[in-house]
């Protein structure tokens, strides 16, 4: 059953009316933009750096592409992406999110990022792009906010040019139940907490560790993106499964 | 396992495009060579690297899933090849050699090398953003003034052994003493020479006399 039929679907654990969901995860992101990059640093103790990296390796991006970064909040990938692409490229960085977007480009502009970046305020359930347009999609810890994941990933794939690739870089489940246990003990107990000290938002820190376990795991993502005409759809299990990047191309 | 090249990779990049910012040089040279990407790969172990330039420096990128068509020049090479080539080797030498196989532009396997080897780091600009101009001019200076220091004083230090070594205790020959003896050598070797040499006419002359003698009686 799809949430649009049961009229609710989940924000974190609780149950929330589908209407709402965006708002109030655009409530989270208000309220964690201005210090995003440095939270992202100490919860994950700078190791989310190395998971983007991975992901700009698997792009296979190159001068002249059309790249799309959606949900690319303060705009870690896009910088790289609008230095592989050139001058002859563009690369779109898109988010729902005014603040996130806001920062983006603030921190983009500060390294020294021009003409091949557009800034786009879109909902990734419709983007409003033409179909067949970009050479390559990212969506890094972006997909568990979206509300209507199947209709984001439809979406993607439409834009998506043939023989392009959706690169998804997004929290799953770890394989070891001792790794999973200890990564419990840290996001429920120690993550609000260093949300209250550094951001002076728990609860916020509450919602993305109970989204993350509430996203799908690595084969039920990599269904959906088949299901959504996705092709040779492939993932690799980053820190133990604590981070998957799943990678489909449309044929 | 994926994560440790990675973060490899990712220190090395950061240490190559901090130096790069140091260097007044850099910034014309990787203007020349932005968008041009350079795939290297390794005969042993099997390795392959990108390196992308930019304006503002490179990224290194593992290259084993990126099509050969996408870079602008692939190499192949060996890690002693490497080092060769990165201490200064002529491209042209190391290829005649069989030892570096390149396709592609050669000129971007130039740049690089001079990117890299001509590196001039501004140490004194480095050292202002820690500690503000003054202080920094004046550590620099001081560290100037006490390599110049060194340099003489090391200089000194020879000119005074060498002269006591040679001159006063008399340990060991000088290098005019040494060709004194040469010449004085070579002017035996020639007496030497010459004392042979008459020796051995006499010698033919009294072995003719003789023989000259037994045959008239």
């Amino acid at each position: 059953m799809s949430p649009t039929e049961k009229h609710t679907t989940h924000f974190g654990y609780e149950e929330v009316p589908v209407d709402e969901k965006a708002s109030r995860v655009a409530d989270v992101f208000h309220s964690v933009a201005a210090r995003y990059d440095v939270m992202n640093d100490l919860m994950s103790m700078g190791i989310h750096r190395l998971w983007k990296r991975l992901t700009i390796e698997r792009s296979g991006v190159r001068p002249g592409h059309q790249v799309l970064d959606i949900a690319g909040g303060t705009g870690d990938l896009t910088l790289k992406f609008s230095r592989m692409v050139g001058p002859r490229g563009r690369v779109v960085l898109a988010d729902i999110n005014a603040s996130m977007l806001g920062v983006g480009r603030d921190k983009l502009m500060d390294n020294g990022v021009g003409s091949n970046v557009e800034y786009v305020q879109a909902n990734a359930e419709c983007l409003p792009f033409p179909d067949n347009s970009f050479d390559c999609i990212t969506i890094a810890f972006g997909l568990r906010n979206v509300t209507d994941q199947d209709a984001a990933l439809r979406s993607m794939q439409r834009v998506l040019k043939p023989g392009g690739r959706l690169l998804i870089l997004e929290f799953s489940k770890p394989e070891n139940p001792l790794l999973s246990k200890a990564y419990d003990e840290y996001s429920f107990r120690l993550l609000p907490r260093m949300g209250q000290m550094v951001a002076g938002d728990a609860e916020s820190y509450r919602y993305l560790a109970e989204s993350i376990r509430m996203h799908p795991d690595q084969d039920t993502l990599k269904a959906m993106m088949e299901a959504a005409g996705l092709d040779r759809v492939e993932y690799t299990n980053l820190t133990g499964g604590i981070v998957a990047l799943h990678r489909g191309i449309k044929l | 396992m994926l994560v440790t090249p990675a973060l490899l990779l990712a220190g090395c990049e950061r240490m190559l495009n901090t130096l790069l910012a140091r260097d007044p040089a850099s910034p014309q040279r990787l203007d020349a060579m932005a968008g041009s990407r350079l795939l290297i790969r390794f005969e042993q172990p099997r390795l392959a690297l990108l390196m992308a330039f930019h304006p503002s420096g490179v990224d290194l990128l593992r290259g084993e899933d990126i099509d050969e068509t996408s870079a602008d020049a692939v190499v192949e090479l060996s890690p002693e090849t490497l080092s060769e080539w990165v201490s200064g080797s002529s491209v042209e030498r190391l290829m005649f050699e069989g030892r570096l196989s390149v396709r592609g532009r050669i000129q971007l396997l130039e740049a690089t090398q001079a990117l890299f080897t001509d590196l001039d780091i501004d140490w004194e600009g480095e050292l202002a953003n820690w500690l503000g101009d003054i202080p920094a001019h004046s550590l620099a200076e001081g560290l100037r003034r006490a390599g110049r220091w060194g340099l003489r004083a090391s200089n000194e230090l020879m000119a005074d052994v060498s002269e006591y070594v040679f001159e006063e205790a008399k340990l060991l020959p000088g290098r005019q003493q040494r060709d004194v003896l040469r010449d004085h050598l070579s002017e035996l070797e020639i007496s030497t020479d010459r004392l042979e040499a008459r020796l051995n006419r006499l010698h033919r002359r009294l072995t003719q006399r003789l023989s000259q003698g037994d045959s008239g009686s």
